[in-house]
């Protein structure tokens, strides 16, 4: 690899004033973000400001209506093969795991490795094993998914996504499905991948999560960002009102 | 005594022996009476009547039939023939339900609009005169002499004349069996071995066992041709009627297009309800991976929607079997008109119904067995309330 300087400055996502409307609703207004390679963005706020759809935009599940998406430096556009390769690279895990019921654990995590990357069945296996041990769960892997709890299940949904190996893993609230004392394994996981240095966009509203592991936390209203700051920062001295309002609520005081 | 009695495993089974009793009782007492009557008209009941010649011929046969054959061999004939009718009745009726239930569940608007009108026109009017309307359609078709042809085919009032191999009865079933052969294995290959090889090498295996099955078919229709005759026999024209070939008649072609499309606006709801039970979740995880729509579509949602079409569809194809006894209205001599037919020339009233209640019970419990073993191969393991 060359010197970084002589790199064109890339981030790994980056929003230009995107808009995205459901018929009339205005669901996302100018929307602005720039997410380095290898930062953790925690995003929060109240339920309908915009989170999930700013985060589904970014893979296509939602279309945007205006606006620039960036992925790894391609733009998202049209094309088929443009929008199947940025998922290629971009992972997702889901609020309510959407594990394929009518396969095991392993062919859940096969699967896109080997239609979409081609890779070998051997090699497949491998490294599905390989990011079930990460999970925790490498002896469920001939296990049906609805043979699971929701804490197994919601590790493999991760494990799965990272069996592509991704180079962006966005979350839309994935312990907010889970009985408490199943949220740690899962959390447990997310912390280990950030450390690791994997690029990270969670929309959460696990606020020690947060704190522990964000190098931004990104507060949505009404379909804008409001504010924007590092965790310590965004706890303690937010000046936003709504910020304030919001963070009682779910700090609980 | 009387706890026995609030046992509930003891309630249940004593509520069994009671009604299982009382039915035996009902059945044998009918028996009796019938038997008492039957003996006093000079009917002798049994089954010997079986043995005997019937006298009389049906219009439609794939067994070779004349009126000397005995009772059983037309029996015989008439479960052929339903089963016929009805495979080839549900084969069309799932593949018109599939491509209307797929229309109703398609996001273009005409296509949904289409699909509606088609079950809200279909459904509602009753099969029976669905099947008079095909019937006086296709008998107002040109006569033979009139009519043209195509692929060797031709399309006349007096039926559909379609070339048929010139082969023994046994060769021809086995030749049948192999062409299923060349249908079912790749479809059991991709299945048995949907993550085991590349898709290349799979397809080559594929092609392999269609190309094995044909070839043994070709074999056996070859080995098994008449002697001193072409393989093929094309029907033509010879005077005023036409000759050779397979003909299949109005009342066959009548029954099997409005079982078809009756039929098929039903399977259509089947299928439009199967897919929609696919939860959108499971899609957009497939999606999010990288996957094709078309992979999404093969590898998620169609499979998931199967199974839950599969059990409400095996239900419908019990009820299409037991509609093909809409024969005996336009004259299609399936299993009921044969039983009907040997009621009015035997007099064996009982005993034949008794043959028929058998068939059919026999053709839909085996029809209901093959679902169930597909249902439990298939059934999602675990409980399906999360995700
Ligand atoms: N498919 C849709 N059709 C119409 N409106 C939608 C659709 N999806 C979302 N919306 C609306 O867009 C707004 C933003 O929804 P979104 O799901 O992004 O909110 P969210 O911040 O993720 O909320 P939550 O915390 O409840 O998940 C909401 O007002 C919602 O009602
Ligand atoms: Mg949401």
């Amino acid at each position: 690899m060359t010197a970084n300087s002589t790199k064109p400055h890339r981030p790994a996502v980056r929003l230009e004033n995107l808009d995205k409307y459901y018929g009339t609703f205005h669901a996302l207004r100018k929307v602005n973000l720039s997410v380095e390679r290898g930062e953790r963005i925690v995003v929060c706020g109240p339920s309908g400001s915009g989170k999930s759809t700013m985060i589904r935009c970014i893979n296509r599940l939602e279309q945007h209506n205006g606006g620039k998406i960036t992925v790894l430096g391609t733009e998202l556009n049209d094309d088929v093969a443009n929008i199947e390769g940025i998922r290629r690279e971009v992972g997702m895990v889901f609020q309510h795991f959407n594990l394929f019921p009518h396969m095991t654990v392993m062919e859940n995590c096969m699967i896109a490795p080997m239609i979409v990357r081609k890779r070998p069945r051997a090699e497949a296996e491998a490294t599905a094993r390989q990011y079930l041990q990460k999970v925790r769960i490498p002896e469920q892997a001939m296990k049906f998914p609805g043979q699971l709890s929701g804490g197994q299940q919601q590790r493999v949904a991760i494990a799965r996504a990272l069996c592509m190996r991704p180079q962006v893993m966005l979350f839309d609230e994935p312990t907010s499905a889970l009985d408490p004392e199943m949220i740690s394994e899962v959390l447990d996981v997310m912390v280990t991948l950030a450390s690791e240095g994997m690029t990270m966009i969670c929309v959460t509203h696990e606020m020690g999560f947060a704190r522990r592991v964000a190098d931004r936390v990104i507060f949505m209203d009404g379909g804008e960002i409001v504010e924007e700051a590092p965790p310590e920062e965004f706890f303690t001295a937010s000046r936003n009102e709504r910020t304030r309002q919001f963070l009682s609520q779910v700090l609980g005081h | 005594m009387v706890s026995l009695l609030r046992n509930q495993k003891v309630r249940n089974a004593l509520l069994q022996v009671l009604y299982v009793g009382s039915l035996a009782a009902l059945v044998l007492a009918g028996i009796v009476i019938a038997r008492r009557n039957l003996a006093e008209q000079g009917i002798t009941s049994g089954f010997d009547f079986l043995y005997k010649s019937t006298g009389w011929d049906v219009n439609f046969s794939l067994l070779p039939a004349t009126a000397n054959d005995p009772y059983w061999w037309f029996f015989l004939i008439g479960i052929i023939n339903t089963l016929f009718l009805g495979s080839v009745g549900l084969v069309l009726a799932t593949l018109v339900g599939t491509i209307v239930g797929l229309a109703r569940t398609s996001s273009n608007e005409l296509a949904q609009l289409l699909g509606r009108t088609y079950v809200d026109i279909f459904r509602n009017i009753p099969l029976i005169l669905q099947v008079f309307f095909w019937y006086a359609i296709i008998t107002h078709l040109p006569t033979p002499r009139a009519a043209h042809e195509a692929l060797g085919m031709f399309l006349t009032s007096r039926g559909l004349y379609v070339p048929f191999p010139n082969v023994g009865g046994i060769a021809f079933a086995a030749a049948i069996l192999a062409v299923i052969a060349a249908i079912a294995l790749p479809i059991w290959i991709g299945r048995t071995s949907r993550l085991s090889q590349p898709f290349g090498e799979r397809l080559g295996i594929q092609l392999a066992a269609a190309a094995t099955a044909l070839t043994t078919a070709a074999v056996i229709l070859a080995l098994g041709r008449l002697p001193d005759l072409p393989l093929l026999d094309f029907p033509a024209l010879q005077g005023l009627n036409l000759k050779g070939g397979l003909r299949i008649p109005p009342e066959f072609s009548a029954l099997a297009i409005a079982i078809a499309i009756y039929g098929g606006s039903y399977i259509a709801e089947i299928v439009r309800g199967g897919f929609k039970a696919v939860g959108k979740g499971q899609m957009e995880a497939a999606l999010s991976l990288g996957l094709s729509p078309w992979r999404v579509f093969t590898l998620v949602r169609l499979p998931l929607a199967l199974r839950a079409m599969l059990p409400i569809l095996a239900n419908q194809y019990v009820w299409l079997m037991k509609a093909t006894t809409m024969g005996i209205a336009v004259g299609f001599t399936d299993f009921f008109m044969i039983v009907a037919l040997t009621i009015n020339h035997s007099g064996q009233t009982l005993e034949a119904i008794g043959i028929l209640m058998a068939g059919f019970l026999a053709i839909n419990l085996s029809l209901a067995a093959v679902f169930n073993r597909i249902n439990k191969a298939i059934a999602l393991k675990g409980n399906q309330l999360r995700g």
